[in-house]
């Protein structure tokens, strides 16, 4: 795994009268122990990853609580788990990134939300609609409201989040309906501190084992007739229950404010921003007194009528800040109004855009809409004036810019054994002219960027072989469905391999196989090479020796499949070619093989720091450009993206045009090199070798190799 | 949002990968063993692959009295006060975005990791680092450019902690050094490096080397070693002929009260430092000479502190040419007036008195002398007694005065610098008419609130041309100048001018937005 939660899991052990610091998200890790779960599962994705990577880390401590910790391969599994909460009285929580995420449990959910849960049940989902988005724009209130199932959405600081996690537990067990907790990705990356209490040891548990499994009950099970009766259940029993307990708990929040003939309902989740931009607009301190009243939902479904009705009643006008599409909540808000025959105003969407991250530049901008129609006594000028600068500020720098600066999206990292595939592919479309490629999610996905720009489509994680099923019978040329292996695991097996078998469907899959989950974190997948080749492999690639996606796809009945070391770009582009031209019908599988950098320059580093230490010879490798060849067109950069090649300004005063250059950062991997011959590129490239602690032959050698060169050399 | 309560912003802007977590880290852990409110977030996403990302913390710069503040989780445009950037498109990037105004200090480093977007470029895509850096300079508050990726490999560390260095460097941070450095020995890996990339930062964000004469002037001072550190760290950052003239200034100001009103004079040539593009490098350096003179303004305190002086009384005898064993005594002649009582009383008092003095037609009229030897016991107590009113001072009614008038001018010199540099030369030296005692003092101040009325005022509300009222207060003080008894202002005034004797600069000239000092 990529990175190391020692610290955070001495803060896991905390108990009372202790204080966590820490983040977010590890303190919802933390809560769920305090609340005495029995089981904990999920799919890591940014930006609950943490949740789950930190439990898996701490599996002894988990144990010696009795606690289940299970890392399952997708969100429908993760979800399915929480199975176990509907006959026992046993606390469970699962975590995975929402809306996608959602999508994939949501089979699972409905059935799960159908019989409802005995024990405490609780998702807990990254949500965004900001710069950190890679969730589409869709929101879990749907899921939420279509399932009846509960939503909180607590104000981002630690104490509230752990508060709620813990009333969530028993707000599940009160209206026997699993609970849903979204967190935004800076509510998940957010830190803070709050004081801790005792782990609980569940009183049914790996350590303390239920003797007898649970009566049969019909009532139970996601089936008719037993499900109409669910469907009842849910609004006559349920829905009540949750709001009784969510009023007797005060889950919500009022907070009072002079100005008491208007007032703001906002989501939990944007409490903060919106107080900060009455702060910008002379309405709350930093304190967080508001002077307008607000009524924060920390749980955002269902809302209470009577709490809404009394909230608004003897108030002129109401702004609903509710972030997302469509406005669920403002819609049923109005609906709660006109059956309580509320008459105050209702405001959202018709003063906040309806897409888009809430920021307090945003909101602000809301603010001051309703002030003007609704506080006339408030100086609307302070809002105005400060929205006004920051479009002078804005425009100001855009002129000492002198334009946009350009876009800086995420890259491979240096030495990623998947954008030698890349490049062999740009080769391979000099020959074949555009393919169309289906991409899928993963690290792979960067090479939608430059300076590769490949994809046609992203349908979803492990959906690239079967999104382009339809595309492949109408093309003339062959399509390119590429895949990672965690990915492939994840979904694509079934839905594209297995789907394409199925329908004797030709097609060319390319499976990226470096042995993690990398682009959460290199967590491990069935796939993931063990611990004695990693030991055996040392700084080479550990993923060479391990077949289980061969094994896997020839047990399904793949004919073709062709394994290829990445940086051989050369033969990779060969294969690729063979792949889409060849006259064999069927499924073609070409699994390109590159342990994941990361993990292998972690393994490496220590390795070589022994080594150096030890004064034992060992040899770094390195690339290098040559500036007085180099014409500086800059294609090896348009075939490799590397980081660390890049270009710096010529020394040659005949020259305006920056060359190539390799920075020290380079980790010898040997693209560029490859590329360069691949391509016929250009003869600036070398590899550079420094042999520390050389041996006697690496002294003898080199002494005499310099000094017949130093005999020949012209100055 | 009152001062008070505001939140200290950061906002860290790298690559990922760099380790902008860690220095996040950090930060937060020195806030949080200085008791601090913290809080910091983040989006690293997949941007942990080199792609663009941001750290973002909010803290207060003192412990919370009252509530627990409440944090916001993203910064708002024009509301950073600092910013660091691991690299210089990054931090153009954050220009753009409207987080870097006259409140950001920003850091930054001036290397390039070129876009692939600008290295696949046939030819040159490369942005050009001179506008990247100028858009950087222009818009921030203060800017502190280095090259940290050389200082990052030299130390073989990572950038975050270069980062760290230059923040606490810049001097943005409301804990000493040392917090910083135990914060990173604490955590555990690379400590040596780290500390080694912190301390190289830690100077070159300081940036820059003390002007010879400065330092000259520090150290004769026999300033305490740590007052000394912190004014040369300070001084560092200026341009050299800013760096004496502050240095002096500082000095003076020191002398003059207190440690405090020292800070509050290099606060302000700060500010002015800001505010004043090169192009209005004469106006700012005649401002900071006439702040510093300005904030020393001679008052009944100031002088009986001078005059009861061993120094001052060492060189009254090597004037006198006294030889050993030879006596020398001196003594003062003093005559004040119901004004310059009036000046060192509390404020409230002071203007009762003035008032009274006015009803009965005291003023300008009711002196009474005062001859006191100082040389004698006597007439020493009386001066130093006089001197060690000093910490009323700030209480008086003069000095209220004297700030309110020369708060509105700085804010005037921030406002008129970037726009009009000939002007603010003008309006910098305006001070210059006040000067002297009694009398003297009284037409002075006539002189500059004439002057401010019909010249800096219509500039300022934007009522004028700019070259045009230039060149009009240029001609004007130097009619003034040549016009010691004050006959101008007899033939301009529309209403006698000794009925507004006190209040005669507007409080915000303009009302517009112009910042003014930084503690204003």
């Amino acid at each position: 795994m990529e990175r190391s939660f020692h610290r955070e899991i001495e803060a896991l052990k905390l108990g009372q009268g202790d204080t966590f610091h820490g983040e977010g998200i590890l303190a919802v890790t933390k809560a769920l122990l305090q609340s005495g779960v029995t089981y904990v599962g999920g799919y890591q994705g940014s930006p609950i990853t943490h949740l789950l990577d930190v439990m898996v880390q701490a599996r002894d401590y988990m144990d010696e609580l009795g606690v289940h910790v299970e890392a399952c391969t997708n969100e429908s599994s993760a979800a399915a788990m929480l199975a176990a909460s509907i006959m026992y009285p046993v606390r469970g929580a699962v975590t995975w990134k929402s809306v996608v995420g959602t999508n994939v449990a949501s089979d699972a959910l409905s059935n799960l939300a159908s019989p409802g849960v005995m024990g405490g049940a609780l998702i807990v989902v990254g949500e965004d609609y900001g710069e950190g988005a890679s969730v589409i724009q869709e929101r879990t209130h749907a899921f939420a409201m279509k399932s009846a199932l509960w939503l909180m959405d607590p104000r981002p600081n630690l104490p509230t989040i752990v508060r709620m996690v813990e009333k969530s537990f028993e707000l599940s067990e009160a209206s026997n309906t699993p609970v849903m907790m979204e967190l935004r990705i800076r509510a998940c990356h957010v830190r803070g501190s709050f004081d801790t209490k005792d782990n609980i040891a569940p009183a049914i548990s790996t350590r303390q084992l239920q003797m007898q499994a649970a009566n049969f009950s019909y009532d139970r099970l996601s089936h008719p007739p037993a499900t109409f009766r669910h469907e009842k259940l849910k609004y006559e029993v349920r829905l009540p229950a949750a709001r009784r307990y969510i009023v007797d708990s005060g889950l919500n929040e009022h907070l009072p404010g002079r100005h008491e003939d208007v007032g703001i309902i906002v989501q939990g989740g944007l409490t903060n921003t919106a107080l900060r931009a009455l702060q910008l607009a002379g309405l709350a301190d930093g304190e967080g007194h508001t002077d307008v009243p607000m009524l924060v939902l920390n749980v955002v479904y269902p809302l209470v009528p009577e709490q809404i009705a009394d909230f608004c009643r003897n108030k002129r006008a109401v702004l609903v800040m509710e972030e997302g599409q469509p406005d669920f909540i403002e819609q049923e808000i109005n609906a709660h109004l006109r059956r309580a025959k509320v008459d105050t105003a209702l405001h959202g969407k018709d003063l906040l855009p309806m897409g888009g991250e809430y920021t307090a530049e945003v909101l602000l901008k809301g603010i001051e809409a309703f002030m003007a129609e609704h506080l006339e006594t408030v100086d609307v000028q302070p809002a105005r004036a400060l929205s006004t600068e920051v479009a002078q500020l804005r425009a100001q720098a855009s002129e000492a810019l002198g334009g946009g600066v350009p876009q800086r999206p995420p890259n491979f990292c240096v030495g990623c054994p998947e954008r030698p595939v890349f490049a062999a592919l740009k080769l391979v479309e000099r020959d074949t002219g555009k393919l169309h490629i289906s991409t899928d999610i993963g690290c792979h996905s960067f090479a939608t960027f430059e300076p590769f720009s490949f994809g046609n489509s992203i349908l979803g994680y492990g959906m690239s072989m079967a999104s382009s099923a339809a595309v492949k019978n109408f093309s003339a040329q062959r399509p390119v469905a590429i895949m990672g292996d965690g990915g492939f695991w994840h979904n694509g097996l079934l839905s594209g391999v297995s789907s394409a078998l199925l329908n004797q469907g030709d097609g060319v899959l390319v499976i990226m196989k470096n042995g993690y989950t990398s682009a959460t974190g290199t967590q491990e997948t069935i796939s993931t090479p063990e611990q004695e080749a990693k030991q055996l492999a040392e700084g080479n690639s550990a993923t060479a020796t391990e077949t289980t996606i061969e094994d896997t796809l020839k047990g399904m009945g793949v004919k073709w499949i062709r394994t290829v070391h990445n940086y051989r770009v050369a033969r990779v582009r060969d294969t690729l070619k063979e792949a889409i031209r060849s006259p064999f019908k069927g499924l073609k599988v070409v699994i390109a093989e590159g342990e994941c950098q990361l993990e292998r320059q972690r393994r490496l580093k220590p390795i070589r720091a022994r080594r150096l230490k030890e004064g034992l010879r060992s040899v770094r490798v390195r690339y290098g450009v040559d500036e007085d060849t180099c014409t500086g067109d800059h294609s090896c950069i348009r075939l490799s993206g590397c980081p660390t090649l890049t270009v710096k300004a010529s020394s040659d005063p005949l020259r305006r045009e920056p060359v190539a250059h390799v920075t020290n950062g380079c980790v010898g991997c040997g693209l560029c090199g490859e590329v360069a011959d691949a391509a016929v590129l250009c003869p600036s490239f070398h590899q550079i070798e420094v042999i520390s602690n050389p041996g006697w032959w690496d002294r003898v050698s080199d002494r005499l190799n310099r000094f017949f060169i130093g005999l020949l050399q012209p100055a | 949002m009152s001062p008070s309560n505001a939140p200290f912003t950061i906002l860290i802007a790298a690559l990922g990968g760099e380790g902008g977590g860690v220095l996040a880290d950090w930060i937060v852990e020195c806030a949080v063993r200085q008791g601090l409110p913290v809080q910091a977030t983040s989006v690293p996403g997949v941007a942990q692959r080199t792609g663009a990302t941001s750290y973002y913390i909010e803290m207060l710069r003192q412990p919370a009295t009252g509530a627990a503040p409440v944090f916001a989780l993203s910064p708002v445009p024009g509301n950073v006060d600092a910013l660091v950037a691991s690299e210089l498109l990054e931090a153009a990037r954050m220009v753009e975005r409207g987080f870097v105004n006259a409140r950001t200090t920003l850091v930054a480093s001036t290397h390039r990791v070129y876009t692939t977007l600008e290295k696949m470029h046939m030819a040159d895509g490369r942005h050009d680092p001179q506008r990247l850096a100028g858009a950087a300079q222009a818009l921030a508050g203060r800017a502190v450019l280095f090259d940290m990726d050389v200082l990052t490999r030299r130390h073989g560390t990572v950038v975050s902690a270069v980062m760290f260095g230059a923040l606490a460097g810049a001097g943005v941070f409301p804990w000493p050094r040392e917090v910083c450095e135990a914060v990173i020995k604490d955590s555990g890996r690379g400590v040596q490096a780290s500390l080694a990339g912190f301390g190289a930062a830690f100077d070159a964000a300081q940036g820059g080397v003390v002007d010879a004469e400065a330092a000259a002037a520090l150290t004769a001072a026999e300033l305490p070693q740590a007052l000394r550190h912190d004014w040369s760290a300070r001084l560092k950052a200026w341009p050299e002929a800013v760096q004496r003239l502050a240095a002096h200034g500082a000095l003076r100001c020191l002398d003059y009260q207190n440690r405090a009103y020292a800070q509050t004079f290099l606060e302000r040539v700060d500010a002015l430092v800001r505010a004043c593009p090169p192009e209005a490098e004469v106006a700012r350096d005649e401002a900071i000479r006439h702040l510093a003179l300005w904030m020393c303004y001679e008052d009944v305190i100031r002088v009986a502190d001078l005059k009861s002086r061993a120094s001052r009384f060492a060189r009254v005898r090597s004037e006198a040419e006294a030889r050993p064993g030879e006596i020398v005594r001196i003594t003062e002649h003093f005559k004040p007036g119901p004004d310059e009582v009036a000046a060192v009383l509390p404020r409230a008092l002071g203007e009762a008195l003035v008032r009274l003095a006015e009803r009965r037609g005291w003023m300008g009229k009711a002196h009474f002398g005062l001859h006191i030897r100082t040389s004698s016991l006597w007439g020493f107590l009386m001066l130093r007694t006089l001197a060690w009113l000093r910490p009323l001072r700030p209480r008086s009614l003069r000095f209220a005065h004297e700030d309110e008038a020369l708060r509105a001018w700085l804010a005037a010199m921030a406002h008129l610098a970037p726009r009009t540099p000939r002007l603010a030369a003008s309006v910098a030296g305006l001070p210059q008419v006040i000067k002297g005692y009694g009398d003297t003092q009284v037409r002075g101040r006539q002189n500059y609130a004439r002057l401010w009325a019909t010249h800096v005022k219509p500039a300022l509300v934007g009522e004028v041309d700019d070259a045009a009222s230039a060149l009009a207060l240029e001609q004007a003080l130097r009619a003034t100048l040549a016009d010691p008894e004050g006959t101008l202002n007899t033939a301009h005034a529309r209403t006698p001018a000794a009925a507004q004797p006190i209040f005669w600069a507007p409080r915000r000239p303009g009302g517009d937005a112009a910042p003014s000092s930084p503690n204003a």
